[in-house]
């Protein structure tokens, strides 16, 4: 660009010899040009989090000390949402669900995704593509997703059949409330782990080859080279894994709103499903600003950790 | 070498153990295909479903492969619910959040990784703690913004929540952060501007990542649904799966009909998949793999 020759010395090709004291102070207004930019770019990013996201939080925290229905003003109540709740039979089994939800999940699904990365990982041919039709899982429209399994569910579902011929009565999973949890479990590592299979696999081939070329020199095993050498080096993935996939399941709402509406009973209920049908269905405004804060809590201590390893990450991670 | 090797071993008399690691090999890509099998039936029934007639749904047997293709079923979904306009407005709100998401978090991504200010460690801070901040969490005064906005019912109020997230950010933080900043600085000596700078050097190289925050940002408003339930309630608004929802509690519609929209709907991600997926598994890291 022609304009800015004017401005900046080094353009014009004359770098020949110390740059003179003037050229010292064009460079020092430049570089000060240069961090606005910066400022710039960064900006409008902030500015939108203030608004929808720190803004908000603030607003539900605060509302979580009121009683509010939208018709009338907010009316302060102390700490009387939180008490509610404490004594609430339904979100006390609404907590438990969401925490037996996220610790079923994350480890089915970190098993399962490592288990899947290693096997597309053992070289044979064609595996990348069996590796792209597994991904396919994790591109399936939710709702889609949702709607498929509460019929391949269903007592006469492809389930049932499937499991028929291994000896297994007609199993009722979305009725009963002993299997309808562990289904939307089964449904959510279809869902998910795929997605960290891929994320294991990029792990996976950035390993140095040279350890286990020692390894296979010195005579170990598949199974002794993964517990010396893989396991260990992909500790920080597994925890990254753990940590991204417990804050996914954090915050699910459609599988149980679908699949079960929470039922039966309150088998299947979420802290995400509680806090719309407070807010929305209830009009409990204050209310379900005092889950939402439960649920920030729990968001906040997987946060916390995950921060910490992104400040670490040298691998471009989604 | 292998020939030299196999001549050398005693094993060489057992022709059938010559041809083991052939034969390992054929076996594992067999367990792996049922394996991938397994993953896709689901959408397979979902597919062959969308052309059975009603009642073979919930037969004893599945039947793969329909006696009668019911391709009528298309036309007839479409036509019981204004499932065109869903999807249009799916496909509105979905193509500006994608937009949004790509253009903000390369600027914000490229701010982070390449300017020096001050505050810049606490600005991304600040911007990876919004991870817990998801729209679940902050539903309720989210909504009362929108409110506020006199936004109800309105593109802007589908699209707003949804238009940067921190996800991307880091994303594309990540990836500029490893292009060697002599290429700026060279730009910067032959007079480029910093806009310039972004679009011609740092974009170019960094596509693969955006490829993959374009494809999850898209998915990820075309799959949303407690956020439009939440902000719409007039028909002329609904995304398609606010209609879908409502098509399978209408009663007498037959769930043949419903896999036909899901189908629909899985279109266009696979298809957007299938466009970028080049760059998107280089953006996953995954081009090293055979």
């Amino acid at each position: 660009m022609a304009d800015l020759t004017s401005i900046n010395p080094y353009a014009s090709g004359n770098l020949s010899g110390p740059p003179p004291a003037v050229s010292r102070f064009w460079q020092m207004h430049h570089r000060q040009r240069i961090r606005l930019w910066g400022i710039a770019f960064v900006l409008p990013t902030l500015l939108f989090f203030a608004v929808f996201k720190y803004g908000p939080m603030m607003w539900a925290i605060e509302l979580s000390f009121n009683s509010y229905d939208m018709v009338s003003a907010p009316r302060f109540i102390g700490l009387d949402n939180y008490r509610e709740l404490a004594a609430d039979p339904i979100f006390r089994e609404t907590l438990l669900n969401t925490f037996v939800y996220i610790a079923g999940s994350t480890i089915l699904t970190t098993i399962v995704g490592l288990s899947l990365a290693l096997a597309i990982n053992t070289g044979i041919p064609g595996a990348r593509y069996c590796m792209t039709a597994m991904f396919l899982t994790n591109l399936m429209p939710i709702i889609a997703v949702c709607l498929v399994w509460r019929f391949l569910l269903h007592p006469y579902g492809l389930v049932n059949q499937i499991l028929q011929p291994l000896g297994v009565g007609r199993i009722d999973w979305l009725t009963n409330s002993w299997t309808a949890l562990p289904a939307i479990i089964m449904v959510t590592v279809w869902r998910f782990a795929p997605y960290f299979m891929v994320v294991f696999l990029a792990a996976l081939l950035a390993l140095p080859e040279d350890y286990y070329e020692a390894a296979e020199l010195d005579g170990a095993g598949a199974f002794r080279r993964f517990i010396h050498i893989t396991l260990p080096l992909l500790m920080p993935t597994i925890f990254f894994v753990v940590v991204v996939s417990a804050l996914l399941c954090a915050r699910i709402f459609l599988m149980p709103y679908l699949i079960t509406g929470g039922g039966p009973g309150n088998a299947t209920r979420v802290l995400s499903m509680l806090i719309y049908e407070t807010g929305f269905s209830y009009l409990k405004m204050g209310q379900a600003a005092a889950i939402s804060v439960v649920l920030f809590a729990i968001m906040l201590v997987f946060t916390a950790f995950q921060i910490r390893l992104f400040a670490r990450s040298e691998q471009v991670y989604m | 070498m292998a020939s030299l090797d196999t001549a050398a071993s005693p094993r060489n008399a057992n022709s059938l153990l010559r041809y083991l690691p052939n034969v390992r090999r054929a076996a594992g890509l067999v367990l792996l295909g049922i394996l991938a099998f397994a993953f896709i039936v689901p959408i397979l029934w979902m597919t062959v479903m969308s052309f059975q007639a009603g009642e073979k749904m919930f037969q004893l047997r599945t039947e793969w492969i329909p006696t009668v293709w019911h391709l009528e079923n298309y036309p007839n979904a479409l036509s019981r619910a204004a499932f065109v306009q869903y999807f249009v407005n799916s496909g509105i709100v979905s193509l500006i959040v994608m937009i949004g998401n790509v253009v903000f978090c390369t600027l914000a991504g490229y701010g982070l990784a390449k300017f020096h200010f001050r505050g810049s460690g606490l600005v991304l801070l600040l911007i990876l703690s919004t991870l817990m901040l998801p729209l679940e969490v902050t539903l309720v005064p989210t909504f009362l913004v929108i409110h506020k906005f006199e936004w109800m019912n309105t593109y802007q109020g589908l699209v707003a929540p949804l238009l940067i997230d921190a996800f991307g950010v880091f994303l594309m933080r990540q990836s500029i952060m490893s292009i060697p900043s002599d290429y700026i600085e060279a730009a910067r000596i032959d007079g480029a501007g910093e806009l310039r700078i972004l679009l011609q050097i740092i974009v170019p190289q960094c596509l693969p990542a955006l490829s993959v925050l374009a494809i999850f940002s898209f998915r990820d408003s075309w799959d949303q649904f407690l956020w439009p339930l939440t902000v719409v309630s007039i028909d002329k608004l609904r995304t398609y799966p606010l209609g879908l929802v409502q098509f399978g509690e209408d009663y007498g519609n037959p769930p043949t009909e419903q896999m036909v929209i899901a189908v629909l709907a899985t279109l266009p991600v696979f298809l957007l998949f299938a466009i970028l997926q080049r760059s998107v598994n280089r953006g996953f890291g995954l081009s090293g793999l055979k």
